[in-house]
């Protein structure tokens, strides 16, 4: 890989370290509390050693809050990429093993769910069922499964009267061991992780823009790196960082997620 | 279709112009059918997710428990789901979405939505074509060379819709102050953030989702390899030998391409159009269907989604028109 994308695969592994963190704790464990800090004596002030990038209009540590954003996103992004990824192989393994009409019923949910725009059927869930960070990561994950199975089948579809594939039938390996290792884990695992990569930023946009045009997603007081920036906006305070930090947030993390993804895609041969 | 000719024309040695138009019928009603068949699953989607839906839509209704009897036999909630499907498909046919239930009392959903939904496209489409020339005419000129813009294309695609929705006005509205303080111009007419329509923000609107929702870095991409890939083409060398223009060659090729990525992106144009019609307080469509969701109007909401899975599908059976037109090798693998 590239130097580039080692870089953004760290800057997305700390990103998502902090979420995991900061979600797994509990509230009272952490030096800082949401709801208290408001002190509007020292509103929009730029940054300084008690606030390394100054505070928002409320007075609110903004790099505290950048920090905390991450949970409203983390977890329910690696729950998406869970569900997709184990449903998604999980069909599209059977469909390639079976082929058919199972193939063909995969086939078909996958462009129905591609013809309703991800971002509506969200929307639609959570007006239904409520509005959860946690339920927006699975019907994201749900709803982009059958593309990563689609993805899945025709590639092992197209490998299945492979060399290697007879070869390692003519070993006396059974089926089992040749779809699960030579064909999903040695052809499929950088592929399905790219789809991971894509449905991981595709979440935090979604998160974001819910939680920035307001009514959905993450609420005040909650910190989301959307909210903070509709929060910020229209304010005119010396603090610069207020509505770019989580602007730049928002945008280098999906940069990285696109950077990585590229990075694992295998080179054409010949 | 069920002219006997058809069959004798299938010969290779048939005369080929005559042909063409005979052998699109086939590929042209699988395609039809296809739409058909993914629209209906798409119905099919919906209704399932609001079956899973735990809570009751009655509810909603201020009156709902004295007319539950009423309301239930209007949205079909006393059958089981395969017959509300049926019932729901054969009113959506009729045109017949339900009537709204926080809008005026007893308007119907299409006379709402579909107002709206022409305000959109009038958004949603010139954005796809913008999309469409803007990366052709990059790819076009950046083709063959490393280079800088096709990483810039990058960096600025993935940043989302609302983000760039958000810049631009940034900017605009910073650039209007200044300019009014520096005595350049008097108030002007467009301002972004006022709720007011004008053409300044309709066309902000087109141009960030022509740039945003991933689009552009895929069409530029995607024709900087096409032209490589022609370049090397040996009918490309052909043509130059005999004289004849080339970039009708190249632009020909370039389209189905262009179709396939344009109906896989419309799904996320038009969920982009709901967040851009949202920031920049557009009236159309999406905003529409924003307010229906936060106010849980469900008729409206649904027809509204589904309307936006039919645009989707339609999209999608534009470019195969597009791709089998343009290419008949795809017309025998659509056989």
């Amino acid at each position: 890989m590239k130097l580039t994308a080692w870089l953004g695969l760290i800057l997305l592994m700390i990103v998502g370290l902090i979420g995991v963190v900061t979600g797994l704790l509990p509230d009272g464990w952490l030096p800082y509390d949401i709801v208290a800090d408001v002190s509007p004596s020292d509103a929009g002030a730029a940054p300084s050693a008690a606030h390394w990038l100054g505070t928002d209009h409320l007075g609110r540590d903004v790099a505290w809050r950048l920090v905390l954003a991450t949970r409203a996103f983390v977890g329910p992004g690696l729950l998406a990429c869970l569900l997709a990824s184990v449903i998604g192989v999980g069909a599209g393994a059977v469909s390639g093993f079976l082929g058919g009409p199972i193939a063909a019923l995969v086939r078909y949910l996958s462009t129905v769910t591609a013809s309703i725009p991800r971002f509506v059927l969200v929307l639609l869930a959570i007006a239904i069922n409520g509005n959860s960070t946690w339920l927006i990561g699975a019907v994201a994950g749900v709803a982009y499964s059958p593309a990563v199975a689609e993805a899945v089948f025709s590639r092992i579809d197209s490998l299945q009267r492979a060399d290697f594939v007879l070869a390692a039938r003519a070993h006396g390996l059974g089926p089992f061991r040749i779809l699960g290792y030579h064909l999903l884990w040695v052809n499929c695992r950088r592929m399905v992780g790219r789809h991971a990569l894509n449905l991981f930023g595709y979440l935090l946009l979604l998160e974001t823009t819910l939680s920035y045009i307001g009514g959905f997603g993450v609420m005040e007081p909650q910190p989301s790196w959307g909210n903070m920036l509709a929060f910020e906006f229209g304010y005119r305070t010396d603090n610069i960082w207020g509505v770019w930090a989580p602007a730049l947030a928002i945008w280098v993390t999906i940069f990285c997620c696109g950077l990585v993804s590229d990075a694992l895609a295998e080179r054409r041969r010949g | 279709m069920a002219d006997p000719q058809l069959r004798h024309d299938d010969t290779p040695s048939s005369d080929l112009a005559r042909a063409g138009s005979w052998k699109l019928v086939f590929p042209v009603l699988r395609l039809v059918a296809v739409f058909m068949l993914t629209l209906a699953g798409a119905v099919l989607a919906i209704q399932l997710l609001l079956w899973a839906s735990p809570g009751d839509p009655v509810d909603l209704v201020p009156n709902g428990e004295e007319i539950r009897a009423q309301l239930e036999a209007e949205w079909g909630l006393d059958r089981s789901l395969p017959e509300r499907y049926v019932q729901f498909l054969g009113r959506a046919l009729r045109g017949d979405l339900g009537s709204s239930l926080t809008y005026r009392p007893g308007a119907t959903v299409t006379e709402l939505i579909l107002p709206a939904a022409g305000r959109s496209l009038r958004l949603l489409i010139p954005a796809l074509l913008l999309s469409m020339g803007l990366g052709l005419g990059l790819g076009l000129l950046t083709a063959g060379r490393s280079s800088v813009v096709r990483r810039l294309a990058q960096v600025v695609s993935v940043a989302p819709v609302f983000l760039l929705a958000f810049v631009a006005v940034h900017l605009l509205n910073e650039l209007a102050f200044y300019g009014m303080e520096a005595g350049w111009f008097g108030r002007p007419g467009w301002f972004a953030l006022p709720d007011t329509d004008s053409a300044m923000k309709s066309s902000l609107a087109i141009l960030v989702l022509a740039v945003g929702s991933g689009a552009l870095a895929e069409v530029h991409a995607a024709v900087e390899d096409e032209v490589v890939r022609l370049r090397n083409a040996t009918f490309v060398d052909a043509a130059v030998a005999r004289g004849a223009p080339v970039w009708k060659h190249v632009l020909w090729n370039l389209l189905p391409p262009l179709a396939t990525i344009a109906y896989g992106r419309a799904a996320f144009f038009v969920g982009g159009l709901v967040i851009v019609e949202k920031v920049l307080h557009l009236n159309g469509a999406g905003s529409m269907l924003w307010q229906a969701c936060r106010l849980r109007d469900y008729p409206v909401a649904l027809g509204i989604t589904v309307l936006a899975a039919a645009a989707v599908c339609g999209a999608r059976l534009l470019g195969d028109l597009v791709r089998i037109s343009v290419d008949p090798r795809l017309r025998e693998v659509a056989q």
